[in-house]
């Protein structure tokens, strides 16, 4: 391996310059982190290369930047010893950017071809560095990622997602980071949110927007249930409109189940009948008197209530309903009132008695 | 507007089925001798256990509110029905869950929803029937699912008067 790769050097020595302005922009960063791991202990490689696979993962904000640094993160896993190798080499720039190109293509040989010694490979590779390159990024980073162990592959995740909130997505890079981050979603059990404009980014406040925002949702479906909540703005109001109403259907329920006591015997139940007796017309005249009985003044109940007593000595008779309602809620709701009129008709007592033990 | 009701499996025709079962069987067991107010005031506490119980039963403690309700009818029959032993067991029962319950809430409201309804979830949570061990979330979804079974019986119970 080496003496190949010194013979492609000295043959290539001429031509490094031309590689350069090639390369330059591309591999700018890309050198650097060879240099840093140049200038690292050597005797230590092993731990120096652990110390690179940490190094990026932080530092993944801007490394991502260029594709070719993502392929230095993806690289390193599987070619370890191929970089290892590269250490020994004397630091020229360019035989620097050679032997990084070696380990890449060696790297990205290994993902896609799986066989071959590398010697051929980096002849191969040589003569068709600048459009391999570029075409094989993509493949590799994507490749690469299932290769590399899970935790970093998690935390380049964590940081892809926190990176992905900062920038607004607007740029192909960013895009590009998004589509792997989705990718990263059907694999790892994150959810990936993302965040508006101006809004906060921790994992804190994004949980709780989300719970706001659940919480709200139901609120508005609260709120087309209750008649009457659409026009009301706030959710504190809407909250007592909803237990308002929660409270008067329940004594609804009271009242018709008092009232089927009452007039139990007359009936025979013929479902059919039931069936085919509902009628929108029906219920819709009902509710709206029924649903505000908290709003009657206090000066009807006089009237209404001597209506009510003649309505429950009547029991037999069918008074049309949406009177006996009306009246027999606003009977039920003023219990004070209610216990300070005298009351003249023993029913009347009766039914007082009778609100008096249920509550 | 028939064909919705002929849908067998709906909440309003399995309501309607129970509680009319329930009706027929309150009025076979009582004959109705005459409107005295005591005979009234039985027949009706029966005919509203029955309803509830009915629009429990057809709810199927698929919601949580269900399963509560269908616990206290079934302790308060337990009560009614019998002996010293019994009535200490659902005692000690019901208190150790609303021990719990209350620990729960407690947990809950200092861990902080931070949504700042308070004061009207606690009306909330006393309305609606085992709510008050739910977080607001819960307790927002049941809600919603008890005013629609309770417009179900209100309609059937106007209709079946």
């Amino acid at each position: 391996m080496e003496p190949k790769a010194r013979t492609t050097e000295t043959r290539s020595n001429g031509t490094t310059s031309d590689g350069d302005e090639a390369v330059a922009l591309e591999s700018l960063q890309f050198t650097d982190e060879i240099h840093r791991l140049i200038s690292a202990p050597s005797t230590d490689n092993a731990s120096s290369f652990t110390a690179l696979l940490e190094l990026p993962a932080p530092q993944a904000v801007e490394l991502l930047h260029s594709p070719e640094s993502a392929k230095l993160i993806a690289a390193p896993a599987p070619n370890v010893e191929d970089i290892k190798g590269s250490f020994h080499f004397p630091s020229n720039t360019g035989l620097i950017e050679r032997a990084a190109r070696f380990s890449v293509f060696a790297g990205d040989s290994n993902n896609n071809n799986n066989k071959t010694g590398s010697a051929e490979t980096t002849s191969n590779n040589s003569s068709q560095n600048p459009q391999k390159e570029v075409k094989s990024e993509p493949a590799e980073t994507e490749s690469c990622q299932p290769l590399v162990s899970d935790p970093t592959v998690e935390k380049r995740s964590i940081k892809r997602k926190d990176r992905e909130k900062k920038v607004k997505g607007s740029t192909k890079k960013s895009k590009t980071a998004a589509n792997e981050s989705s990718e990263d979603a059907e694999k790892l059990p994150y959810v990936h949110v993302r965040a508006r404009r101006g809004q906060a980014t921790d994992s804190h406040s994004l949980a709780e927007r989300a719970r706001r925002e659940k919480i709200n949702a139901r609120m508005k479906l609260l709120q087309e249930l209750v008649p009457g909540c659409n026009k009301i703005s706030g959710t504190a109001l809407v909250l007592d409109e909803i237990i308002n109403h929660v409270q008067s259907l329940q004594r609804q329920v009271e009242f018709l189940s008092m009232r089927l006591a009452a007039v139990n015997p007359r009936i025979d139940f013929n479902l059919d009948s039931i069936f085919t007796a509902e009628s929108g017309s029906l219920m819709d005249g009902n509710f709206p008197s029924m649903v505000m009985p908290l709003m009657w003044p206090e000066v009807q109940v006089n009237g209404n209530r001597q209506q009510y007593q003649q309505q429950w000595h009547f029991d037999a008779i069918q008074q049309p309903i949406w009177v006996r309602e009306e009246v027999c809620n606003n009977y039920i709701t003023p219990e004070n009132s209610l216990l300070s009129y005298d009351s003249s008709a023993n029913s009347a007592t009766l039914h007082s008695n009778q609100v008096k033990m249920e509550l | 507007m028939s064909p919705h009701h002929l849908n067998p499996s709906s909440l309003k025709s399995r309501f309607t089925t129970r509680f009319l079962r329930a009706l027929t069987n309150i009025n076979a067991q009582n004959p109705i001798s005459s409107s005295s107010p005591r005979e009234i005031l039985q027949r009706y506490r029966r005919i509203k256990v029955a309803a509830d119980k009915s629009m429990a039963y057809s709810v199927r403690s698929r919601r949580t509110w269900s399963r509560a309700m269908r616990w206290k009818l079934r302790s308060r029959s337990w009560r009614q029905a019998s002996s010293v032993r019994r009535l200490k067991i659902t005692t000690t029962c019901h208190q150790a869950i609303m021990k719990k319950t209350a620990h729960e809430r407690e947990s809950k409201t200092t861990t902080g929803e931070e949504v700042g309804f308070g004061v009207q979830t606690d009306g909330l949570r006393e309305l609606v029937p085992g709510g008050e061990a739910m977080d607001i979330c819960n307790l927002l979804d049941e809600t919603a699912h008890y005013i629609k079974c309770l417009t179900t019986q209100v309609q059937r119970e106007q209709i079946a008067s």
